[in-house]
């Protein structure tokens, strides 16, 4: 009974902040207010300030979490409102999606393992650039710690907003289609924010590409992670 | 409120997908996750038309438009990474968003390279 309460007074009370979450970042609008910032800030204040434990957070917690499976699921309808410009770049997205991806995984094993760390954690870092729904089933299936992952998510898609200008320039990519490629498959949602900056048409390129490297990671991380990091 | 069942009611078929793809990935023993499963079936049955756009739309959008919150329980773990993270953690930081950069610059490079291509 207890836990059905705490379960109950969580979920309106994780509601309730994201709305209000949402609605600071449509007045504000800086990439640093997006609700997913704000609203874990919130939270994690609020469990600190009280100590309340994580495990208890979660008893109401899990319920939420029981939706991202259909939440992945969804992704399908933009892929399938697209499909005309699916199909129109669909050698572009292709390629560099999966160069994006082999080459982001690879050197992000190696340098978590020079560096000593785990398992577990590498494999969370593996599925930095997806995005979060993904990233987090990816993790499930292959033994990941899936807060680590969805932290390093947050990491990707910020890396994308901040610093994706100072990368094309220097590797002199000006293609709108290809930015917009590797902003979906680099920073995922975020980065889809940003090339819709550039119009429509980029943030629909950007959002197949997110969707095609995400379908990409789940079918090439297992591989890779088996082949680097734990045979050698 | 005609509306909200709608909503409802795509989302329980979108679920009813998800457990399929779950179903799939314990039969056959995959390590693709159900749910990346569940949406390539999607994407498959809209595109040939055995699912009408019009039955999952609502929830689709609904969950699309607010697909931040059902992460919350999973970002709020950080409480629980706090010292790991002001530790050697941070060189994690690092290497997450050193990475990301080279993503970006590949995948970039990648899809400009196919596109020159094809243009000439």
């Amino acid at each position: 009974m207890t836990n059905l309460f705490i379960g109950f007074i969580t979920i309106v009370a994780t509601c309730c902040i994201y709305l209000i979450a949402k609605r600071l970042h449509k007045r504000w609008g800086y990439p640093f207010t997006v609700p997913i910032v704000t609203s874990t800030f919130f939270i994690i204040i609020i469990l600190l300030v009280f100590q309340i434990s994580y495990e208890t957070f979660m008893i109401g917690g899990q319920w939420i979490k029981e939706l991202q499976g259909p939440a992945v699921v969804a992704l399908a309808y933009p892929l399938y409102k697209q499909r005309d410009i699916l199909k129109k770049y669909l050698t572009p997205i292709l390629i560099g999606s999966f160069a994006g991806v082999f080459i982001g995984i690879s050197v992000g094993i190696f340098l978590a393992k020079s560096a000593g760390f785990e398992e577990a954690i590498i494999i969370s870092l593996t599925t930095k650039s997806v995005t979060m729904p993904v990233a987090i089933a990816i993790n499930e299936t292959l033994g990941g710690v899936t807060t680590l992952a969805a932290i390093f998510v947050m990491i990707a898609g910020f890396g994308g907003i901040f610093f994706s200008s100072v990368i094309y320039k220097m590797f002199r990519i000006n293609d709108d289609v290809a930015k917009s490629v590797g902003l979906g498959c680099g920073s995922h949602a975020l980065g889809i924010s940003k090339a819709l900056e550039s119009g429509l048409r980029e943030g629909s390129i950007s959002t197949i590409a997110m969707i095609v490297s995400a379908v990409t990671v789940s079918v090439l991380a297992p591989w890779l992670v088996e082949l680097l990091l734990i045979d050698s | 409120m005609l509306n909200i069942c709608q909503v409802i009611i795509h989302i329980i078929f979108l679920y009813c997908i998800y457990r399929i793809g779950n179903w799939i990935q314990t039969a056959f023993d995959l390590i693709i996750p159900g749910s990346v499963i569940g949406m390539m079936i999607l994407f498959i049955l809209l595109t040939t038309n055995v699912i009408k756009a019009a039955w999952i739309e609502k929830g689709a959008n609904f969950i699309i438009n607010n697909l931040v919150l059902f992460f919350i329980p999973a970002t709020v773990g950080l409480i629980n990474y706090l010292d790991f993270f002001a530790g050697p953690g941070f060189l994690l930081i690092l290497i997450a968003l050193f990475c990301t950069l080279l993503v970006i610059a590949s995948s970039g490079a990648a899809s400009q390279w196919m596109l020159g291509r094809k243009e000439k």
